[in-house]
């Protein structure tokens, strides 16, 4: 596992040296990142990673910040509460470090949360969705939306659009999965929607036949699973084995994943879930983004690279304007306004969380498509 | 919804009685309790799930080379864990399995990374008997693990080295005495268990599409619990205290909530042990 974190740390550093070759004016400014680098969410990790050391050689070649290069300090978190937490008395305790991005589970976060709190650091992070996580710290920013807003918007997708009106729910048992499994079931039920049954899984569960079979009696036309796509390609692989066929799935954002279509090969075809990055959106910002990621890495970034690539450009920029205080940073970083992502336009609410456009999707043939109906 | 939920659990419940029968055979002859087992069975579901993904060999070649790589580790346990200890008791070769447990477990995160690692399923068709869907993948899985079952009575029940089996269960120092080569009969019973416990988990890596470094922890944990439900030196016995948890598990997703199958599953364990601590089919005297 060392040498898991040891690599990507080794590969940052050099390439902070290779980047410091022209005469910069100060030392480097570090960012700490916290994220699941190994373990069952290392894809969503490793994106974010790729995503940051792009955008800091970017950054870095024009120049740095304020004449100073930008260097990521990188720790592996698994997304395991005790590991972001310990994480975080790390990173807080390095002076060197003025901001963190991190973590990736809502679980993961709000255990570091009031760590960063007490330390005086900010804490942003590219994914956490809990509608709890920004207002339980001033600290504390979430560039990915809530599920307050993703919630009513796959209600509306599956009701309206997909006029599905029984609907059963089978979500993730952790901070994020209920709240996302409360804002959908709310937003349902008022859009007079039936909700059949409510069950909830464990993180390290595996076998989900019990579960579906249950489901499966109370005949939903709709499957509303809040999931990431490791649970979710073997739900659906499952499915498919006990033959249960008639039912749409779907999930939020958080499916939006090339590993999805790898792992759940034919058995996600038709699954419906939704975006706020979609890499063919014309806005050249994205198409830079995407050109330059693809052109270093031969893939196609995805949604969890595009909220990384979001969070460092925007803490680089916010610090370019007020500089390295922990504090300052803050004070800043609260006050931005239509500042213009690759996910997006980012205005942060007083909640310090942000409201997102969302993009209906589906998985056509194995990819993942634009739905229009 | 009953039979399919049933058939789930009657599935899950035979892979969990090839657990058990590892853990009857190896207390049976050698009166000793292995804590590394799920971690064999884990060691035989990476093999398989190499053999059905890197080498792309046929499901059934996998069960085979998973069984083989349990069944070399098992011997090896016993080997290194087991037979120097021999007459040290009970308590040092338990704590050997503990730790041989945590240090396979952490040789497979490093090796193989912690992340779940995708298998290919087989037979993912669907048949309809008297109006019930069945996947075929289930039935093949029970078939297997009955077949696996009928092959072990007869190794046990028909043959000489069996006989020498049973001999050394009953008493190893007699057997011994009579001609019994003892030490050749420890190793080949660990390994027969360890082989046992190694096509389950290459059957539920197919089953589950799924193989991970910690998955023997829970599997090993409920293997156990059937070996004791079933009476602890009881073939028939793991076999009926598996398929108990097994559907006991389902029936309880079915008529509760998922959160809870593993609560009512060892709350069955532990009300049967106070009812009749000697198990279901249990005897006083040790036989396999």
């Amino acid at each position: 596992m060392k040498t898991r974190v040891l690599i990507p740390l080794l590969f940052a550093l050099m390439l902070a040296l290779a980047a410091a070759a022209p005469a910069w004016s100060g030392e480097p400014i570090h960012l700490g990142l916290s994220a699941p680098l190994t373990g069952n969410f290392a894809e969503y990790g490793q994106n974010w990673q790729k995503a940051i050391t792009l955008a800091l050689e970017w950054i870095n070649a024009a120049g740095g910040v304020g004449g100073r290069p930008v260097v990521i300090v990188a720790e592996d978190s698994k997304s395991d509460p005790k590991d972001s937490a310990a994480i975080a008395q790390k990173f807080t305790a390095d002076s060197r470090i003025v901001a963190e991005i991190g973590d990736f589970s809502s679980t993961a976060s709000m255990a570091a949360q009031p760590i960063y709190d007490q330390a005086g650091m900010v804490q942003l992070s590219p994914t956490t969705s809990h509608p709890k996580w920004a207002p339980g710290s001033v600290w504390s920013f979430g560039i990915v939306g809530t599920q307050a807003g993703e919630g009513p918007f796959m209600a509306r997708y599956a009701v309206e659009k997909l006029l599905k009106k029984r609907i059963a729910v089978l979500h993730i048992n952790n901070d994020w999965g209920i709240a996302a499994k409360d804002n959908f079931v709310q937003a349902a039920k008022e859009l007079g929607a039936q909700i059949l049954a409510v069950e909830a899984y464990f993180e390290t569960d595996k076998d989900f036949t019990a579960v579906l079979t249950k489901l499966r009696g109370l005949k939903p036309e709709l499957l509303y699973v809040p999931s990431f796509y490791n649970e979710m390609a073997l739900m659906s692989k499952q499915r498919e084995k006990l033959g249960w066929t008639d039912v749409a799935i779907m999930g939020p954002g958080s499916l939006y994943s090339p590993k999805l279509l790898e792992i759940g090969g034919s058995s996600v075809n038709g699954l419906y879930t939704s975006a706020v990055f979609f890499p063919n959106d014309p806005r050249p910002e994205v198409q830079k983004f995407v050109k330059g990621f693809e052109a270093k890495y031969r893939a196609s970034p995805n949604m969890f690279a595009a909220l990384a690539y979001d969070a460092v450009n925007l803490l680089t920029d916010t610090i370019r304007k007020v500089g390295t205080d922990r504090k300052a940073i803050r004070d800043e970083l609260a006050k931005t306004k239509n500042w213009p992502g690759v996910t997006g336009k980012i205005t942060f609410t007083e909640r310090r969380d942000v409201i997102k456009d969302y993009r209906h999707l589906v998985i056509r043939d194995g990819r993942f498509a634009l739905f229009d109906k | 919804m009953l039979v399919p939920q049933l058939i789930n659990g009657l599935t899950q419940g035979s892979l969990y009685a090839l657990i058990a029968i590892g853990f009857v055979i190896i207390f049976g002859t050698m009166n000793l309790v292995t804590f590394a087992h799920g971690e064999v069975y884990m060691v035989g579901a990476f093999v398989g799930a190499f053999a059905l993904t890197l080498w792309q060999l046929p499901w059934f070649v996998a069960l085979l080379l998973g069984m083989a790589a349990a069944w070399s580790l098992g011997f090896l346990i016993e080997k290194v864990a087991f037979r120097p200890l021999r007459t040290a008791g009970h308590m040092p070769p338990l704590l050997i399995t503990i730790g041989l447990s945590i240090m396979l477990k952490d040789l497979a995160v490093i090796l193989f990374g912690a992340e779940n690692r995708p298998v290919p399923s087989v037979y993912d068709q669907t048949i309809r008997v008297v109006g019930v869907q069945i996947s075929v993948l289930q039935l093949v899985i029970l078939g297997l693990a009955g077949l696996l079952i009928v092959v072990l009575q007869f190794l046990i029940q028909g043959t000489k080295i069996g006989r020498a089996m049973r001999a050394t269960a009953q008493d190893h120092e007699a057997a011994y005495a009579m001609g019994v080569n003892v030490n050749r009969i420890f190793s080949l019973a660990f390994a027969l268990a360890s082989a046992l416990g190694g096509a389950a988990g290459v059957m539920i890596g197919i089953y589950y599409n799924a193989v991970f470094p910690i998955m023997g922890a829970t599997a090993g944990l409920k293997g156990f619990a059937a070996c004791i439900l079933g009476g602890l030196t009881s073939i028939p016995g793991a076999i009926l205290g598996g398929l108990i948890i097994g559907v006991v598990e389902n029936l309880t997703v079915q008529f509760l909530a998922s959160g809870y199958r593993d609560v009512v599953a060892f709350l069955v364990m532990v009300l049967v042990l106070v009812l009749r601590p000697q198990g279901l089919l249990g005897r006083k005297l040790r036989t396999v």
